[in-house]
């Protein structure tokens, strides 16, 4: 038992940290350390830069174009990217997607999305949720009919993010309704420009245009866009759960936002309150306590000799803590948190600031963090998953 | 970076754990407790097996083992929620006498190996709370060597111990940094007073007031020394919580799967589902936490005190959330004490309350911490 990283893993993170600082755009860290507003522009930048180092699928195994770095390598490279300002990559196409393509797609399937998912040209979206099926997940209704070589799709999906920019979408469709609500459910790859399909934008709390309706009116889908076998695609969902672990807790960007909630409280005159710092103090608590979670994930996973079953619990404490920040960074500007001057979110506005510009996008953060506990299986859902493992009932 | 255990390790805790399961069951833990909380002979049995050497260096009778080994054992205890100073006793008095010089050393450490003799901490005071910096016994020089005069409070066993580590003050005012020494006064010296009582935890305690009581000094200045040995005792105490509390939440989930309510098992019922997760996220994050103080000892002083404080205040947490939510999940029999769960809540209640509350370590984060924060900050 060691908390220290090996040389070899230091010279690593040595050799991300120096990458990092060279090839991150100055104009987009200064976005993310300071939270304004990223634009698909923006992200697709950063996307493109780690696509030509080979990097955008950083968990990718040799075999398939990626690094094949271990558990340790990539957090390393995770908590480099963070902690220097870098914009979260989207994780539909390199982390969600690109799995099951790799473990259930054919050579076909492979050679022809991989390429573009990891080099950052094609925008990929999720489709998963719809407005009947949100934690029932498997009561989906979106349905794809065989007709000769295609499938023809009716349906709606929901809470797609940032779907406004998708090429393609990966979705769980109905095809049958024989048996279990789970054994009728395929795993269909979309191209999103495919007529019938269109994209209403859901505008969220904050006034933000982060996620989508899309909408599928008989749209025609090559049968060669199935992913595995017909009425599989419960089993391949459930594979990239799996494959979604510590990431899941986000640990690095908190690492960063902590940073910022401690300049903002010492910039709005709240550092010395102790009640106020008291309330940083245990957020740092469980920072600490997060994150050695999440290393001891990574060291079983690197040495193999332990199962730790812990993915629900990273979830809701990672995603609890999220929160935590944001409402922290709020209270800390008070009522300098008030003003909704749109403006004020993006970089280089030249109008005048209400307080300082610090506290322009705090409230928004704050309201638009509510998601972290309702998507990706809502924390009430992973408590289900928490105590059916540990009763064994 | 790695968390798994060695083989050594491994054999460590299952020597540990065959000793708990052979002899103390939760029967004799009662008997002892309702006996006024003597332990020494299970003390001696830990002897035995070899675990009071455990941090004491080869040279002098020991395993000259290190905080990892410490922690395994302790663990063990927690989960067997075993009455004896073994953290006192086999862990913070070797701490402590590491700065002493090589013939005091000589003399009480080869003792503290093999168990005949317990010699345990003495450092609280009535006005210092939990702050080791805050104290006013007085140490002054006298003829035939150093005297010390004050009181000290809560001295674990300290009606079982055969001598006392006591911080006294050599110079300087009550809450002064510098100034302060240690020392080592014997069982049975003159001026020297021990009036023992039961703790809440079925364990003793005693209140010790010294007049004039002859006593042999370890070192002078010897704050960081302190503090330091008081981070090896929160150490212990943070793997025995995890132990505990591992036990506690087992004892729970076997209840809640076969006590029936309205016909069927309480584990059935989504609000106990949900309490039961929350108890297994404060118990990961516990043992996370243990793992950390553990691993921090070593460290630089100021970031492994402000480690400790963090890992005590994260134990403090989950101790006091699984201590009264697996009472609660048990209903009625839960707050009985014929049954085992309300002393596994008594022992993490005294455990939140020793070496600094959660309230104490929330300060010394907050006074600490520094703008970059992390496992590796």
């Amino acid at each position: 038992m060691d908390l220290s990283f090996t040389p070899e893993e230091l010279a690593f993170r040595a050799r991300m940290r120096t990458w990092v600082a060279a090839n991150l755009p100055a104009d987009i860290s200064d976005k993310v350390h300071q939270a304004l507003h990223l634009g698909k522009a923006d992200l697709q930048r950063w996307a493109r830069i780690l696509g030509k180092q080979g990097w955008l699928g950083w968990a990718w195994p040799a075999e398939f174009g990626g690094p094949g770095w271990n558990a340790v390598q990539r957090h390393l490279f995770e908590e480099e990217c963070a902690l220097a300002g870098a914009p979260r990559i989207l994780p539909f196409g390199p982390v969600m997607v690109a799995p099951v393509i790799m473990a259930f797609g054919t050579p076909e399937q492979q050679r022809r999305h991989l390429p573009g998912i990891m080099s950052g040209d094609v925008w990929w979206s999720q489709g998963y949720s719809e407005p009947g099926s949100g934690s029932d997940l498997a009561s989906l209704k979106c349905k794809a009919e065989r007709r000769g070589d295609y499938y023809i799709v009716n349906g709606q999906k929901t809470w797609t993010t940032l779907g406004q920019y998708g090429d393609w979408i990966f979705c769980l469709v109905r095809t049958s309704n024989e048996g279990k609500p789970q054994t009728g459910i395929s795993f269909l790859l979309i191209d999103m420009k495919s007529p019938g399909i269109s994209v209403r934008p859901i505008i969220m709390l904050d006034g933000g245009h982060e996620v989508n309706e899309v909408w599928f009116d008989n749209v025609e889908v090559p049968f060669d866009n199935l992913i595995g076998e017909e009425n599989q695609g419960w089993t391949y969902a459930k594979h990239l759960l799996a494959h979604e672990r510590t990431n899941i807790a986000d640990v690095n960007r908190t690492k960063r936002e902590l940073e910022r909630l401690k300049r903002i409280a010492k910039a709005e005159g709240m550092w010395d309150d102790t009640r106020f710092r008291d309330e940083i103090a245990k957020l740092e608590v469980d920072v600490v306590a997060l994150e050695m979670m999440v290393l001891r994930v990574l060291s079983a996973e690197k040495s193999g000799k332990q199962s730790l079953d812990v993915a629900g619990l990273l979830k809701i404490r990672g995603s609890e803590i999220q929160q935590r920040y944001a409402e922290l960074m709020m209270l800390a500007a008070g009522p300098y948190a008030l003003p909704f001057i749109r403006e004020a979110m993006e970089a280089g506005w030249q109008g005048d600031q209400v307080g300082a510009a610090h506290c322009a996008p705090l409230a928004a953060s704050y309201f638009n963090m509510r998601k972290t506990t309702i998507y990706g299986g809502s924390n009430e859902v992973q408590r289900n998953i928490v105590a059916a493992t540990v009763l064994g009932s | 970076m790695d968390f798994d255990f060695s083989d050594d390790q491994i054999s460590l805790r299952d020597a540990v754990q065959r000793w708990v399961e052979k002899g103390f069951s939760f029967e004799r833990r009662h008997g002892i407790a309702k006996a006024g909380g003597r332990t020494r002979e299970v003390y001696q049995e830990l002897a035995d097996l070899g675990l009071t050497g455990l941090a004491v260096p080869e040279a002098l009778g020991g395993m000259g083992f290190g905080a990892v080994e410490a922690m395994v054992v302790c663990e063990e205890l927690g989960r067997g929620l075993v009455t004896a100073a073994y953290a006192p006793g086999a862990l913070v008095a070797p701490a402590l006498l590491a700065a002493a010089p090589a013939e005091v050393q000589a003399a009480w450490l080869p003792k503290i190996a093999d168990a005949s003799a317990l010699v345990v901490l003495a450092h609280q005071e009535r006005a210092a709370r939990y702050r080791l910096d805050h104290v006013s016994t007085r140490a002054t020089q006298a003829a035939g060597g150093w005297v010390l005069d004050g009181a000290k409070s809560i001295v674990p066993a300290g009606d079982e111990a055969d001598a006392y580590i006591v911080p006294a003050r050599t110079a300087g005012a009550e809450t002064d940094g510098s100034g302060i020494a240690l020392f080592i006064v014997a069982k049975g010296v003159a001026g020297l007073t021990v009036r023992g009582h039961p703790t809440q935890d079925g364990a003793r305690a005693a209140e010790l007031t010294l007049r004039a009581t002859p006593a042999t000094l370890i070192a002078t200045d010897a704050l960081p020394a302190l503090e330091f040995a008081v981070d090896v005792g929160i150490a212990a105490l943070c793997a025995e919580a995890v132990g505990a509390m591992d036990k506690l939440v087992a004892i729970t989930v076997e209840y809640m799967n076969t006590r029936k309510q309205f016909g069927v098992a309480i584990a059935s019922f989504q609000a106990l589902r949900h309490r039961i997760a929350d108890v297994k996220m404060q118990l990961e994050l516990a043992r996370s936490m243990s793992y950390f103080a553990s691993l921090k000892l070593g460290g630089p002083p100021a970031a492994r005190r402000l480690a400790l404080s963090q890992a005590k205040y994260q134990l403090g947490q989950s101790m006091r959330f699984v201590g009264q939510q697996c009472v609660q999940l048990h209903g009625g029999i839960g707050v009985t004490d014929e049954y085992l769960a309300s002393h596994y809540f008594k022992r993490l209640t005294v455990i939140e309350l020793s070496f600094g509350d959660s309230m104490f370590h929330l300060g010394e984060v907050s006074a600490h911490m520094q703008d970059t924060a992390g496992v590796f900050a």
